[in-house]
């Protein structure tokens, strides 16, 4: 029994004296599908400058609240990925740094990435990949690419059997984001511009005349019987992984799947709304560096030197398959046709709102749009109401 | 004697959180320990002894976040305001600034021989190289002791008892070095890469008398107002910080119209929700509980085993899966209805259905739980009972009803009403499944049908006005608590009776 | 309490519970479909994937950066070693309350109770914080230790648990330790010799509840672990599902199904212990 104590006192004593002290070492925050491609650029900087590089894997979701319970105790990382959508909250709660970059750097980046990490004049983050969603078809049911909206919806009509469980087309609902480019494509907006070119959070646009002529398409999608109700992510994905569905709005992560599955697929651009462009979400994804890093000149050189190379960011794409923001490793994928078809469907595109009020926006859009699929709602009603609401919630009037 | 052990280490530890300044612990280790050694050494404490260690971990873990909780309740933490004034300040004053024409140097990092302390050369474009060094710097020339001119040029270029590092070591301390800064005149300077040093301003200035940041460029003052510092035409600078705001978040949670519209509707469905769950589970699972005791019945184990498995795989998934069942035109459900009865249900689709859909979820994902408490606590009725109503000529249906039910009642109620509790509460399950929708039409606010108190609360907190909202949150957590709290109380005591009864057998 | 069964009795109950079964199984079977899905699909359309493969079990065992197996043990050891303490501290307490009158007992009962009511979700920064400070002068129970975690699961200990425990002590007749004390035992020998061994049906059942309880939790454990090697099953399975729209439900079903089998085999391990002792040797009168 004394020994017991003896030894418990000892393993103690050592416990406390072995304090952990941090030494020049960088964190970075990612999640499961950039970790490999980091772990071997993080291998690189340790070799060249002897400080240890660790990739930490949180889930996507929790990154932006783990790091703002962590960041503040000195605890939390030096780099993490995210979309550029987050710098809005970031910057109010204070946890980003601003990036400090030489110009032929940035010359390097798509500039509309660039802007879309760039908030009061100074950039956050470095940009490794843009997104956006396009039309993707099944080649073996849909040979050629509808140039037309109208084209679609007669293609889809044709081939849309639910007694055989076979779609025509299908935008996965309720879902804001894969619904805007209809909205957009009449003129809808979600928040309207200052003149001083940020967004004005009470100059909501989702009860415009575009976003209400866009619902109403959703809405003539349902009564012509092509989209159904309860048609969510895992549904839409799963029929057309099954050659049960001929088209769909998805963006390049439902990729890896598709050719898993072996289906025989194309990447378009969404085809014209009576004449007008649909555009799409861009959101840009990139690096950041925690202003509660101690280490920021290491974060700086880890992110210029050896994230901002070819290799790597090829690396990133492979896994993700979202065409890069750094322009020489977009050259290399020049004769990808679903690259290009993104990057064409991006060029059309708005970049997603990053101010701290746009996720108030997505409950009550989602509502209405599920309202009017499930067809209790009128789109137009559907869209006032919600556009009322978030006004509400905003505390505009 | 093992006390003495303890009483020596606490005490050593006490010590050792002094001399860190970890005063608040330091108190709360002594407390703790005083309270320790009266409760073991006195006679009269003989409950404590058994219930302290269980109370200790209680307290630490349980007591003192929820403690926690409600101090935050009474702040505005949340997006915005989730530092400390302080740490606000030191963030707003430390943006230096690099104006267009800043003064730039190379340099040399130089480490003391013999010690840790790093000292820069620094090369401005004209005037002799700078010596820094502990926050000072010193402008050196060739002559100057203490300093060598090496290689013959004219200038400066090592230090006596300091070893110049090589790009290697600079890197290895990267972290310190780009932290030092010194001042020079006005300006700052500091490190703005592995090769050169610049001259910085600040920007902003505190004034902890008047209680204002002052913009060096522009003159502004900016005064704290609600967590932001604001200037008189009301523009904010950030980050903004934590601060105390009373009962505003109370207040807010009682008049906000949002929140008390349709606070009748889902309050009313929660408590349906919670009650027609803990009903249904505990119907199976006592049901199942009763039959696989049977002596009489083979493979017990085995069918005990594979009924446990609902409760073995994580929630997650599984609720997912139930959620793709439910699909409308695709799911399982209404494929075999379909097929049998040519109907199909909206499961997901419709408010009444999609209520239907949770119970059923939540019964599949909550019998086990009912039933393994039902097994365990049928072990503890007495067979004599069982044998004395026997001879009595009770049937089996009277045994149960009239024996066993009410002696389980007495053992479980208070589980039965925790499981109600808990499913008051259950956010993740509903979040899942549902998200709360189907929304419904012309509704003010977003709460879908489907809401329960606590889903449709956090989703305000944390889809109102810019972001989440961990004070409003917190309130919601504490009034959501006396709701349960208050009907859990009365149940309690209803149960009282019972109790009663089970301490007279 | 039961009666010799008929036969059609026999027949009857067997496929009524037969008929439960089909119920509580029937998600999982497809959840073992989706795990040799190679298409990621979590709802297939048919039970039998269309190119069947075990690519997703092989994964789980061979990836790296996901170490699977260490994941399942930290699980097993956490859950384990917290379920241990909380059957040792809630037995504790049971007793206490059992056996001792007290000022403020059916007080202190009750007031355990509700207080394990509290919402639980925005404890996750108070005890980041405080395991944190714990941690900077004690590391070896701070952040993203094992010892740490196990230590704020124990806080729930005292909670429902006890009251099962209580319910069932209550039902042990006194006059087995009344006759112990009289021969000179103390109440902790009087505990842990008598009460203890009759009461092992209770126990298990505790035992169990707080292991699956334990294994599943995933809020606390994720705040608390920081590093993939020290991550929890619960903790581990969430980096496939949530990467942004990447949910790898192949591999995500594969991982349920091998995680569950450790309760599985624990449970059918205990129900030894689920009969009960009370009928055999109890002192009448």
């Amino acid at each position: 029994m004394q020994k017991l104590g003896i030894l418990v006192l000892a393993v103690l004593l050592v416990g406390v004296l072995g304090l952990a002290s941090e030494p020049g070492k960088l964190i970075v925050w990612c999640d499961e599908t950039r970790a490999p491609a980091l772990a071997e650029a993080a291998q690189k900087f340790t070799a060249a400058y002897g400080v240890p590089v660790e990739v930490q894997e949180v889930p996507f979701g929790d990154i932006r609240g783990n790091l703002a319970v962590t960041a503040p105790t000195g605890e939390g990382p030096d780099v993490i990925i995210g979309p550029h959508d987050w710098i809005g909250e970031l910057i109010y709660n204070g946890l980003l740094e601003p990036l400090v970059l030489p110009a032929d750097l940035l010359a390097q980046f798509d500039p509309a990435s660039l802007e879309a990490f760039s908030w009061a004049g100074e950039l956050y983050g470095l940009p490794y990949a843009t997104e956006c969603v396009a039309l993707i078809y099944n080649k073996d049911l849909v040979p050629e690419p509808p140039a037309t909206f109208e084209e679609l919806i007669e293609i889809a009509k044709v081939l849309t059997d639910p007694e055989k469980g076979q779609y025509g087309f299908l935008i996965q609902q309720p879902d804001p984001y894969h619904t805007f480019p209809l909205h957009s494509a009449y003129g809808g907006y979600v928040f309207g511009a200052t003149p001083e070119g940020t967004l004005d959070p009470c100059d909501i646009g989702l009860d415009n005349e575009g976003s209400i002529k866009g619902a109403m398409l959703l809405d003539r999608l349902v009564k012509e019987g092509i989209e159904f109700a309860g048609a969510d992510y895992q549904t839409v994905t799963g029929l057309f992984n099954e050659g049960l569905l001929a088209m769909f709005i998805g963006g390049p992560w439902t990729l890896p799947d598709i050719q898993a599955a072996g289906i025989n697929y194309g990447v378009a651009k969404i085809p014209p709304i009576e004449g007008n462009i649909p555009r799409p979400f861009v959101g840009v994804q990139g690096f950041m560096i925690s202003a509660f890093s101690e280490n920021r000149l290491l974060a700086h050189m880890f992110l210029k030197d050896f994230l901002a190379t070819k290799e790597v960011m090829l690396a990133i794409y492979e896994r993700g398959q979202r065409p890069p923001a750094y322009l020489p490793a977009l050259a290399e994928l020049a004769d990808n046709p679903d690259i290009q078809a993104f990057a064409a469907s991006a060029a059309d595109g708005i970049p997603m709102p990053k101010i701290p009020e746009m996720g108030s926006v997505w409950g009550a859009w989602s509502d209405a749009l599920e309202l009017i699929v499930s067809q209790k709602l009128g789109p137009e009603e559907a869209m006032k109401n919600a556009a009322e609401q978030i006004r509400t919630l905003l505390g505009c009037k | 004697m093992a006390l003495g052990l303890l009483d020596a280490l606490g005490i050593w530890t006490f010590c050792s959180l002094l001399l860190r300044g970890e005063y608040w612990m330091a108190v709360g280790l002594a407390v703790a320990l005083a309270l320790i050694n009266w409760i073991y050494l006195s006679k009269r404490t003989y409950p404590l002894k058994y219930l302290f260690p269980g109370l200790f971990f209680l307290v630490l873990f349980v007591l003192y976040p929820i403690g926690y909780n409600i101090y935050i309740a009474f702040t505005n933490y949340g997006t915005g305001h989730i530092l400390s004034k302080e740490q606000a300040i030191a963030q707003i004053e430390s943006r230096l600034y690099l104006p267009p024409d800043a003064e730039t140097f190379d340099y040399v990092v130089f480490q003391e021989e013999g010690g840790t302390g790093f000292a820069f050369l620094l090369y401005p474009k004209e005037g002799p190289a700078l010596f820094a060094r502990e926050g000072e710097v010193v402008p050196v020339a060739p002559g100057v002791p203490g300093f060598l001119d090496q290689d013959g040029d004219g200038v400066v270029d090592g230090a006596e008892g300091y070893r110049r590092l090589g790009l290697p070591e600079v890197v290895q301390n990267l972290s310190t070095l780009q932290a030092m800064e010194f001042p020079y005149g006005e300006k700052i300077l500091r490190m703005t890469s592995l090769q050169e040093f610049a001259a910085f301003e600040r920007r902003y200035r505190y004034d902890p008398e008047k209680d204002v940041m002052v913009d060096l460029l522009s003159g502004t003052g900016y005064r704290p107002v609600e967590g932001f510092f604001t200037s008189p035409e009301g523009e904010a600078l950030l980050p903004g910080f934590t601060i105390f705001v009373g009962g505003r978040n109370f207040f807010a949670l009682v008049t906000n119209p949002q929140i008390s519209g349709p606070f009748f509707r889902v309050f009313a469905w929660t408590f349906a929700y919670a009650f027609f769950s803990v009903i249904l589970t505990f119907a199976l699972g006592l049901f199942l509980a009763y039959h696989l005791n049977n002596p009489y019945l083979r493979f017990r184990k085995t069918y005990r085993m594979l009924l446990i498995v609902p409760y073995a795989i994580p929630a997650f998934i599984s609720v997912l899966m139930w959620r793709g069942f439910f699909n409308p035109e695709v799911g399982v459900f209404n494929q075999i209805l379909y097929s049998l009865f040519g109907i199909k249900i909206p499961w997901l689709q419709d408010p009444f259905w999609a209520k239907v859909a949770l119970l059923l979820n939540n019964l599949w994902l909550g019998f086990p739980y009912m039933m393994i408490i039902s097994l365990g606590a049928l072990q503890s009725i007495p067979e004599e009972l069982h044998e004395a109503a026997q001879i009595d000529g009770a049937s089996t249906w009277q045994r149960f009803w009239r024996i066993t039910f009410p002696l389980l009642l007495v053992s479980l109620a208070p589980l039965l009403i925790g499981s109600f509790a808990f499913n008051f509460n259950n956010f993740t399950n509903i979040y899942l499944l549902t998200e709360g929708r189907p929304p419904i039409p012309g509704a003010q606010t977003p709460a879908g049908s489907t809401d329960i108190l606590i889903s449709y609360t956090y989703r305000l907190a944390f889809e109102g006005q810019r972001g989440n909202q961990y004070g409003l949150a917190s309130a919601v957590s504490i009034l959501i608590f006396f709701i349960i709290g208050t009907i859990s109380w009365i149940n309690f005591r209803f149960t009282r009776a019972l109790e009663e009864v089970s301490e007279n057998v | 309490m039961y009666r010799r069964p008929t036969l059609v009795g026999t027949i009857v109950r067997h496929l009524i519970i037969w008929i439960t079964i089909v119920f509580a199984l029937f998600p999982v079977v497809w959840i073992l479909s989706a795990s040799f899905n190679p298409t990621n699909t979590l709802v297939g359309q048919r039970l039998v994937p269309r190119n069947p493969t075990v690519g997703h079990y092989q994964e789980l065992f061979t990836n790296p950066q996901h170490p699977f197996p260490i994941w399942i043990l930290n699980s097993i050891k956490v859950s384990g070693l917290t379920a241990l303490f909380v059957v040792c501290l809630t037995a504790l307490g049971a007793y206490a309350f059992s056996r001792f009158r007290f000022r403020g007992r059916r007080g202190g009962l009750m007031a355990l109770l509700l207080v394990q009511m509290f919402p639980q979700m925005l404890a996750m920064v108070a005890i980041y914080l405080l395991l944190l400070r714990l941690g900077g002068f004690l590391p070896a129970i701070g952040l993203n230790t094992h010892t740490g975690l196990i230590m704020v699961y124990l806080g729930g200990a005292l909670g429902f648990n006890t009251w099962l425990m209580k319910g069932y002590f209550d039902t042990i007749p006194r006059s087995l330790e009344e006759s112990a004390l009289i021969d000179g035992a103390t109440h902790f020998q009087a505990f842990t010799r008598i009460i203890l061994p009759l009461a092992r049906p209770i126990l298990a059942v505790v035992f169990i509840l707080q292991f699956i309880a334990t294994y599943s939790e995933y809020l606390l454990a994720s705040v608390l672990l920081t590093g993939a090697q020290r991550y929890t099953l619960a903790v581990g399975l969430r980096l496939f599902i949530t990467g942004q729209y990447t949910t790898r439900w192949g591999v995500f079903a594969a991982a349920s199904i091998v995680g569950a089998l450790p309760i599985v085999l624990i449970f059918y391990l205990l129900q030894n212990q689920l009969i009960s002792g009370l009928t055999r040797g109890a002192v009448k009168g």
